[in-house]
């Protein structure tokens, strides 16, 4: 089953006043898998927050169809099961952390030795229990995302979208979010999460879909997507045309960097050997060299400049 | 829906609602007390005083509609899209309510709140005349009516922000209210002594566009009786059809007029919210 299915979703905004029509989200298809905890990623203006905003309810699509938890997105029934905590938000800070969740509870239809429970819960899980009395306006930054994580998670729903949850966060505060998504995982939750700090994605996310121009342009599990490919950071007394030309036959792809500093990918470690033999061979000067498995951050560059170009 | 009318309550008060109130509750008491001090500064019989009193009671009330309208739109104007440009309604949005209930929820916490206001100030007027020796019921049977300002002009106001931020949608609602007072209170006497029919059509339009002048009448007649003499005598020559455009009697499909057009409003502000994309 699906957690989050959208089937050639399509969000054009046309400006009341006239003018040129801006198309968010173009033909997402998009599959989540119910109990996993999925990166959603893309570079600015990818169409990201218009998805989830869609997803939520808060957005109509122009076409296509948006799924959650089995339900058409924006359904009461979608949003009983949905947790959801958004990147730009505004708490009502005249409240205590304690009256903010009950009144969340509330909305949420909780029942009030149900609500008690979990307000203990999730203050524990987030680190704010000490603070349960405090008014949210006296909250840094980092502790308002936290009581807004503690918030989407309240009434124990189905399907978690976090929206930038670590944005704000210290590394501490980010360690701790990351263990909230791991009890989620373990309590066989889904995560949605959109971020930009791919190295937390990479930590935290079973899969992941890289979306571009409001489209899908890679989706799948982290670990396949990541397979053995190595990125090698090499230096040269001089990047000649004959050390360069040697390089690309082992491997995949060849960036000259300056006349000195290369970067290769292959597409497995053992490669690496051979690509050091490839330039000694063709009669380069091989002063440095230093490989590393590909990172998401290397995927999602590549994946995002290659649609791109 | 409780949940947000008791969250709109909390939030008008924080919005320190309450320092105006009291502010008004001060005015109004030493309002009442004017005739009196003048009174014991210049001399004058029981007469004066009680016209006095009249006049301060009916000044009272039109202060009473003045502000807790004012109220209503200040609180109602900044209630949806302004909240959602702050990105108060961010997380309030994905929990399992309809929109209708929050938009539902937002304005009953703005009308209870703006109806315990002039209930207050009511009580206050009242309770410093009466300690004075001069007790006005008049004001008690005016007050339903006196409610349906903060009512009409809040509704406007909450119709208006579902698509328009604070400042825009007060802006508006204080300019349909300029207009209908401008109507009722300088084009229809020059529209009626003169005769101009044009102008005539306005007044009558703008009585539709916002029924303020009705509103304004309904609370007339239950405050006729404590008019000085003189005040708000009608005209004593003129064609009939003329005499009764300058003074309007009130007629039974006032209330429904004034009750619907809250109506349409909350509706077509409600079906606004429901269709708009908020982010």
């Amino acid at each position: 089953m699906w957690a989050i299915e959208t089937r050639n979703l399509r969000k054009v905004f046309r400006p009341l006043l006239g003018g040129k029509p801006l198309t968010a989200v173009d033909n997402l298809n998009l599959q989540v898998p119910a109990g996993t905890v999925f990166g959603f990623l893309g570079p600015n203006g990818a169409g990201k927050t218009t998805t989830i905003q869609i997803l939520i309810g808060n957005v109509y699509p122009t076409a296509g169809e948006a799924f959650v938890l089995g339900h058409r997105a924006g359904a009461l029934a979608a949003k009983r099961k949905l947790g959801f905590l958004p990147e730009k938000f505004q708490f009502h800070d005249f409240l205590t952390a304690e009256e903010f969740l009950r009144m969340h509870g509330r909305l949420a239809k909780m029942d009030g030795a149900t609500l008690r429970k979990r307000i203990d819960e999730v203050l524990e899980l987030v680190g704010l229990s000490e603070r349960r009395r405090s008014k949210i306006r006296e909250f840094s930054k980092g502790m308002q995302q936290r009581i807004g994580l503690a918030q989407a998670i309240l009434h124990d729903p189905d399907l978690v979208i976090l929206d930038e949850p670590t944005s704000a966060l210290d590394p501490l505060g980010r360690r701790r979010v990351r263990e909230v998504v791991q009890y989620l995982k373990e309590r066989g939750k889904t995560v949605f999460l959109n971020s930009h700090l791919l190295s937390e994605v990479e930590l935290s996310c079973d899969q992941v879909a890289i979306i571009n121009k409001g489209r899908v342009v890679k989706q799948g599990v982290l670990e396949d997507l990541l397979v053995n490919r190595s990125i090698v950071s090499i230096e040269l007394q001089q990047a000649t045309p004959q050390v360069l030309e040697a390089m690309a036959k082992v491997a995949q792809r060849v960036h000259p960097i300056d006349e000195r500093r290369v970067t290769a990918e292959v597409a497995h470690e053992d490669d690496v050997p051979q690509l050091a033999r490839a330039i000694i061979e063709a009669g380069g000067a091989l002063m440095g060299l230093q490989a590393h498995r590909e990172t998401l951050e290397d995927l999602f560059i590549q994946t995002v400049e290659g649609e791109s170009k | 829906m409780s949940v947000i009318v008791a969250l709109t309550l909390k939030e008008a008060m924080r919005r320190r609602a309450f320092l105006g109130t009291l502010i008004i509750l001060i005015g109004l008491y030493g309002l009442t007390f004017l005739p009196r001090a003048f009174k014991e500064a210049f001399g004058g019989d029981q007469q004066q005083f009680e016209v006095g009193v009249n006049l301060a009671v009916l000044f009272g009330v039109d202060m009473i509609k003045f502000f807790s309208s004012v109220l209503a739109i200040l609180l109602c104007a900044g209630a949806i899209t302004a909240e959602i440009e702050r990105g108060y309604l961010a997380a309030i949005l994905p929990r399992p309510i309809h929109r209708w209930e929050l938009y539902l929820g937002k304005w009953l916490g703005v009308m209870l709140f703006s109806a315990a206001n002039a209930t207050l100030w009511t009580a206050m007027l009242w309770a410093s005349v009466a300690v004075q020796g001069e007790p006005r019921a008049e004001m008690w049977r005016a007050l339903p009516y006196v409610l349906l300002y903060p009512v009409l002009y809040g509704t406007l106001a909450l119709a208006l922000s579902s698509f328009l931020g604070a400042s825009i949608a007060s802006m508006f609602t204080v300019a349909a209210g300029a207009f209908a007072y401008f109507a009722d209170h300088f084009l229809r006497p020059i529209a009626g002594f003169f005769d101009v029919r044009l102008l005539q059509q306005m007044v009558w339009l703008s009585e539709w566009v916002l029924p303020m002048a009705v509103l304004k009448r309904l609370v007339q007649i239950r405050v006729d009786t404590i008019l000085p003499p003189g005040f708000g005598e009608r005209p004593r020559f003129g064609r009939p059809e003329v005499l009764e455009f300058l003074n309007p009697p009130v007629q039974n499909t006032d209330i429904a007029y004034v009750g619907l057009y809250i109506v349409i409003a909350l509706l077509v502000g409600a079906v606004i919210f429901w269709r708009r994309d908020v982010q």
